[in-house]
């Protein structure tokens, strides 16, 4: 019952639903009460009219009485019947059935109608005197009346038994109906993703919720300008430290080109490393900004092996530095629908980082499937792979694994999850050899 | 050989220009876009290296004004903007090549030499990465600066394909494609033959086989 109580005070739905059923149930008993009380009146005063048409009858066509002898006529029910009778001719009051004609009714009552108690039994009786000066009673008993009276009250009772689960169940479903609007919203923000601060549909909802569901477009739109101007300040900042890395780079390129003594050139190298370093950053910090932006891309029908092809062409001289096997397994190509500039980013960062923490000589694998819903993209290496703790956390920005001494820019891997979050891709991390916990095997699922 | 360097950052300005002359080119440096006008108006460059994000006048205004002019300079756009349609807008504006800051000083050089390359429409008689050269006149080959090799003409079709572009892998179909015309039977293994043909010739590192993909030589150096 608390549970209830507090429901009440919670969900302005329950309440409306509780506050209509009780008006209607409040309506409907104050409307049933009036209309079987009128129902009983009205039946008792047509059977008094009933009465008053008797005596008129045989006082308009002079009747004479003739009181019955014998078994009663059949179809006569002594319970209902109508009596008609003299008073004069009552017997002494002291008959105690009421069988036999005449009744013994008291002389003294009045003219009109009235209920007098005889044998034992109510009977309503309407006295009139005739034009020729004799008093004649009509009587019926009243418990017949009564019977009639309340069979023809509870009759109209009717309507309102059917008329009241009828209504309730009304008022329930369109309560229902008239809330559904609500949980459909709701429904609907629920299922967004992160990166989805497109403002709520308000044309068809009711003005009562619309005013709230502006205020969230509102409150939408300046979470989505927020998050822009940082995604775009981190672009910026990216694209500003270009200018001095070239400078650097330059600068260092032109010093490189000069005469070096040994320990200068040694000292030299890690230098160019560094700065080669940073230029990595900020490309991988820009393609992360751009991974993450929400505006719309092309999509075309891209061939998966064009574009395993021109990532290898791009990738292949830091892999044979290394001395690494890389290929293609897949003999089958696949077309999938993307936007060619994500799936190039997408797969060249998997790529990438295969090269980087494979140990040279080592393998990697490139492969492509047909799916019953799309594409399956895998690729295979055969450097140390990431252990099942750590596989949540290398999609974090800057997050690199312990025990290795590349020098990655810690976003690759981000950058891939942003652009899976954003088409709807699906990256899983598992080992290329799973006895031996050893290999990365990333397995990328495309939608057709 | 006279180049016009317009950047307004002094840093790289300076190291543009430094490693210009290192290369024997005889560079001049402007800051802004209005003297870069002034300049090639004056002076008959032989290439111009353009920044685009220059104060006063944006670097595409440049472009634009020295096309308008019906001066073919070849012009090689140096930036820091990557985005496609700054890119196209380049291009399209009658840049001969789009060069990405940050960049190295031997991929500029590279680059200009490429672009005077293709504007001066001279017939290239030699195809090659650094490592392999092919005369495409006498059909020789030479490894490294020795002595040149003879190839056959199906040897000469398929390394010549290949060095067109170094770097990027051609698959057998692609190869037998550019070799072989309509109508003619390949045998399954005949790129395969040439291609130990040409190792044998060369080296077995001149060529370089990209497992379920193809085949490929280095990119220049």
């Amino acid at each position: 019952m608390d549970g209830f109580k507090k429901r009440l005070s919670e969900s302005v739905q329950l309440r409306l639903s509780v506050a209509l059923s009780l008006a209607i149930l409040l309506v409907a008993l104050v409307a049933s009460v009036f209309a079987f009380v009128s129902a009983f009146e009205e039946t008792h005063e047509q059977q008094d009219d009933t009465l008053r048409q008797v005596a008129m009858l045989y006082d308009r066509q002079h009747m004479t009485l003739q009181y019955p002898q014998g078994p009663a006529l059949k179809g006569d029910d002594e319970e209902t019947r109508v009596i008609i009778q003299h008073l004069s001719d009552s017997p002494p009051a002291t008959g105690t059935t009421d069988e036999a004609l005449p009744l013994p009714f008291p002389a003294s009552i009045a003219d009109g109608l009235s209920t007098v108690a005889v044998a034992g039994e109510n009977f309503r009786v309407l006295v009139h005197t005739t034009a020729r000066g004799e008093r004649i009673a009509v009587a019926q008993e009243s418990d017949a009346r009564d019977k009639d009276a309340r069979e023809s009250a509870w009759r109209s009772l009717l309507p309102f038994l059917i008329l009241f689960p009828v209504l309730l169940l009304v008022v329930g479903d369109l309560v229902r109906k008239l809330f559904r609007p609500i949980g459909v919203l709701a429904a609907e923000i629920d299922q967004r993703a992160e990166q989805e601060l497109h403002p709520i549909e308000e044309q068809h909802l009711p003005s009562e919720v619309r005013p709230f569901v502006v205020a969230i477009n509102r409150l939408l739109a300046r979470v989505g300008q927020s998050m822009d101007s940082q995604r775009r300040f981190v672009a910026d900042a990216a694209h500003e430290l270009r200018s001095p890395m070239t400078a650097l780079a330059l600068q260092a390129d032109r010093l490189a080109a000069t005469e070096l003594s040994p320990v200068s050139r040694e000292r030299f190298e890690p230098l160019s490393r560094g700065i080669q370093r940073g230029r990595t950053l900020i490309d991988q910090l820009l393609s992360l900004a751009a991974a993450q932006s929400a505006s719309e891309r092309v999509q075309t029908t891209l061939s998966v092996h064009t574009v395993y092809r021109q990532i290898l062409e791009d990738l292949l001289p830091l892999a044979e530095r290394k001395q690494i096997d890389i290929g293609v397994e897949s003999t089958q190509d696949v077309q999938v629908t993307f936007n060619q500039l994500d799936l190039f980013t997408l797969v060249k960062n998997l790529v990438d980082n295969a090269i980087r923490y494979t140990p040279p000589g080592g393998r990697i694998d490139l492969s492509v499937a047909l799916t019953a819903d799309g594409a399956q993209l895998q690729i295979k290496d055969s450097g140390p792979g990431i252990t099942l703790e750590e596989q949540a956390r290398v999609f974090d920005p800057f997050y690199r694994s312990l025990g290795t001494d590349e020098a990655g820019s810690g976003l690759g891997l981000s950058i891939v999850k942003a652009i899976a979050d954003r088409t709807g891709a699906r990256v899983q991390l598992a080992f290329t050899d799973a006895l031996a916990q050893q290999g990365l095997c990333v397995t990328v699922w495309l939608a057709k | 050989m006279r180049i016009l360097l317009v950047e307004d950052d002094p840093m790289i300005g300076d190291a543009i220009q430094r490693a210009l002359s290192d290369a024997s080119y005889a560079a001049d440096w402007v800051k802004n876009g209005l003297t870069a006008l002034a300049a090639v108006d004056t002076h008959p460059y032989d290439m111009v290296l353009l920044d685009l994000g220059l104060p006063g006048k944006d670097g595409l205004d440049v472009l634009d004004t020295i096309r308008a002019r019906n001066n073919p300079v070849p012009l090689l756009i140096i930036t820091a903007r990557d985005s496609l349609d700054d890119r196209l807008r380049g291009l399209d504006g009658g840049a001969d090549d789009y060069l990405l800051k940050p960049f190295d000083i031997p991929e500029l050089l590279a680059r200009i030499r490429a672009v005077l390359r293709r504007k001066g429409g001279s017939a290239q008689s030699l195809l090659g990465n650094g490592v392999v050269t092919l005369n495409l006149l006498t059909k020789q080959a030479s490894v490294q600066d020795q002595s040149e090799i003879a190839l056959s003409s199906r040897e000469f079709a398929l390394l010549q394909a290949l060095l067109i572009r170094p770097g990027a892998i051609l698959s057998r179909s692609e190869l037998e494609d550019r070799l072989y015309g309509w109508g003619n039977e390949v045998e399954s293994n005949a790129i395969e033959f040439l291609i130990h043909a040409l190792r044998r010739k060369l080296g077995t590192h001149v060529i370089k086989n990209v497992r379920g993909m193809g085949w490929m030589v280095s990119k220049s150096v």
